[in-house]
């Protein structure tokens, strides 16, 4: 089954998504920050969805976006922000890393589930 | 600076008078103060509480002898320095003062004249001005914050107020730095501990999923404080505007009762332990430094300036041009 990645350095979001869409049937792993992310996403191939947190320690969500393009040449696995950001040239940049979509937190599961579902298929 | 009252601040009101009791509610009625009135047996363990407070109005009968509330005044200024005081007086005159209280009065004012303790409030109370709009804004943002964390309950405020004691609320609190063109600074939330516990422990559909303990305050109060500082960037903090507007920031969260405080990053950080040594003593105190690189590592680019190794001088000297 394909799988989400969930990058955020809070514990309560992790919870709170990941179990969310556990329960909505989808496959999770969850990394801690940026840096995590990489590993993570490095080392599963069947992860197809990015779904990570822009302010975290270590290294911030679009550095990560901007490396999994660059230094993996990973362009296939989709990436949606979920943030507190919403300042517009952090949106351009996460646009111009190939991010797909843009959450401004608190996370509303209900409204996002679908597309999480064919992102990930 | 107040603005159209929409901000207040809670005045101890140490003062016994019944006669002046009205002139001085209508005053703090007048100037967005919120006056709270204690009896003389709990001033210093009310000086010990926390009790958010702007300034005292002290009486100078108000211990029965001039010379008691001199001295009340001289404590309430050891406990909370930081607090104006300010002294009504009636039958003294100010040359009646000890000398020692030069730096520990405010303002001195007699009841037929407010205007010196008008002057002091905005002088020493309401010095700075807050937009009406940032302060609702500031509301909204945290109502709604509050609001997705705790679903289930429902989120109201008092009206906000400004402060000039420096004490902490609770056990745990967060701290994140807010930096733009027009204001640098931090945004602090506090909380009693025990107090969220419960709120989860009473949860049977969320404690039966989650292992519950101060970490789960910890990781709350940090989420909060983490959506509290985006809608804050979001809605004042413009694109165009500071360079720190583009860098990133995690919650700094610290609690107290069980000595912790985090950066938002496990790695490991660099500690040195100082010894200072007094050898006639034979005494030593220790100090304790830790760097915490957060949000950045990168010891690649690491470079020590040469030239200030190079050119390495004695402090103190003097360098001419």
């Amino acid at each position: 089954m394909a799988k989400i990645l969930i990058v955020d350095d809070s514990a309560t979001v992790r919870d709170e998504v990941g179990g969310f869409l556990k329960k909505n049937g989808l496959d999770i792993i969850t990394a801690v920050d940026g840096k995590d992310g990489l590993i993570k996403l490095k080392a599963d191939p069947g992860i197809k969805l990015v779904v990570s947190d822009v302010n975290m320690p270590n290294m911030d969500g679009l550095t990560m976006i901007e490396k999994i393009r660059g230094e993996l040449g990973n362009n296939s696995v989709s990436v949606i922000m979920l943030t507190t950001e919403s300042s517009q040239s952090m949106k351009e940049r996460g646009k111009a890393a190939g991010v797909k979509g843009w959450i401004v937190k608190p996370f509303k599961g209900e409204s996002v589930l679908e597309t999480f579902k064919k992102l990930s298929a | 600076m107040a603005n159209d009252k929409e901000l207040v601040s809670k005045v101890l009101i140490l003062d016994g008078s019944v006669e002046h009791f009205e002139k001085i509610k209508q005053f703090c009625d007048q100037n967005g103060l919120i006056g709270l009135k204690v009896n003389v047996t709990n001033v210093l363990s009310i000086m010990s509480t926390n009790v958010d407070l702007g300034a005292i109005l002290l009486a100078e009968n108000y211990c029965g002898s001039f010379h008691d509330s001199m001295e009340l005044a001289m404590q309430i200024h050891s406990a909370r320095p930081e607090l104006p005081i300010m002294l009504r007086m009636e039958s003294y005159s100010v040359d009646d003062l000890p000398a020692w209280s030069n730096h520990i009065f405010c303002a001195i004012y007699r009841i037929e004249n407010l205007e010196p303790l008008r002057k002091a409030v905005e002088d020493y109370i309401f010095t700075l001005f807050y937009p009406s709009v940032l302060v609702r804004g500031i509301n909204e943002i945290t109502t709604s914050a509050l609001s997705s964390q705790f679903k289930h309950l429902k989120v109201s405020n008092q009206i906000p107020y400004i402060v000039k004691d420096k004490i902490i609320f609770g056990e745990v609190f967060s701290l994140i730095p807010l930096e733009s063109n027009w204001c640098r600074g931090y945004m602090m939330l506090q909380a009693e501990e025990q107090e969220i516990l419960n709120i989860y422990e009473n949860d049977d559909l969320w404690s039966q999923d989650h292992t519950i303990s101060f970490r789960t305050v910890n990781n709350i109060l940090s989420e909060v404080t983490n959506l509290i500082w985006g809608g804050f960037k979001s809605r004042f903090i413009s694109d165009d505007g500071h360079r720190m507007a583009y860098y990133s920031q995690v919650p700094i969260v610290i609690n107290h009762a069980h000595k912790y405080i985090s950066f938002g990053s496990e790695n490991p950080q660099l500690c040195f332990k100082y010894q200072l040594i007094d050898e006639s003593r034979n005494h030593v105190i220790y100090m304790d430094q830790r760097f915490i690189f957060n949000l950045n590592w990168s010891p690649d680019d690491f470079k020590e300036i040469q030239a200030s190794v190079d050119d390495l001088v004695d402090t103190g000297e003097l360098e001419l041009f």
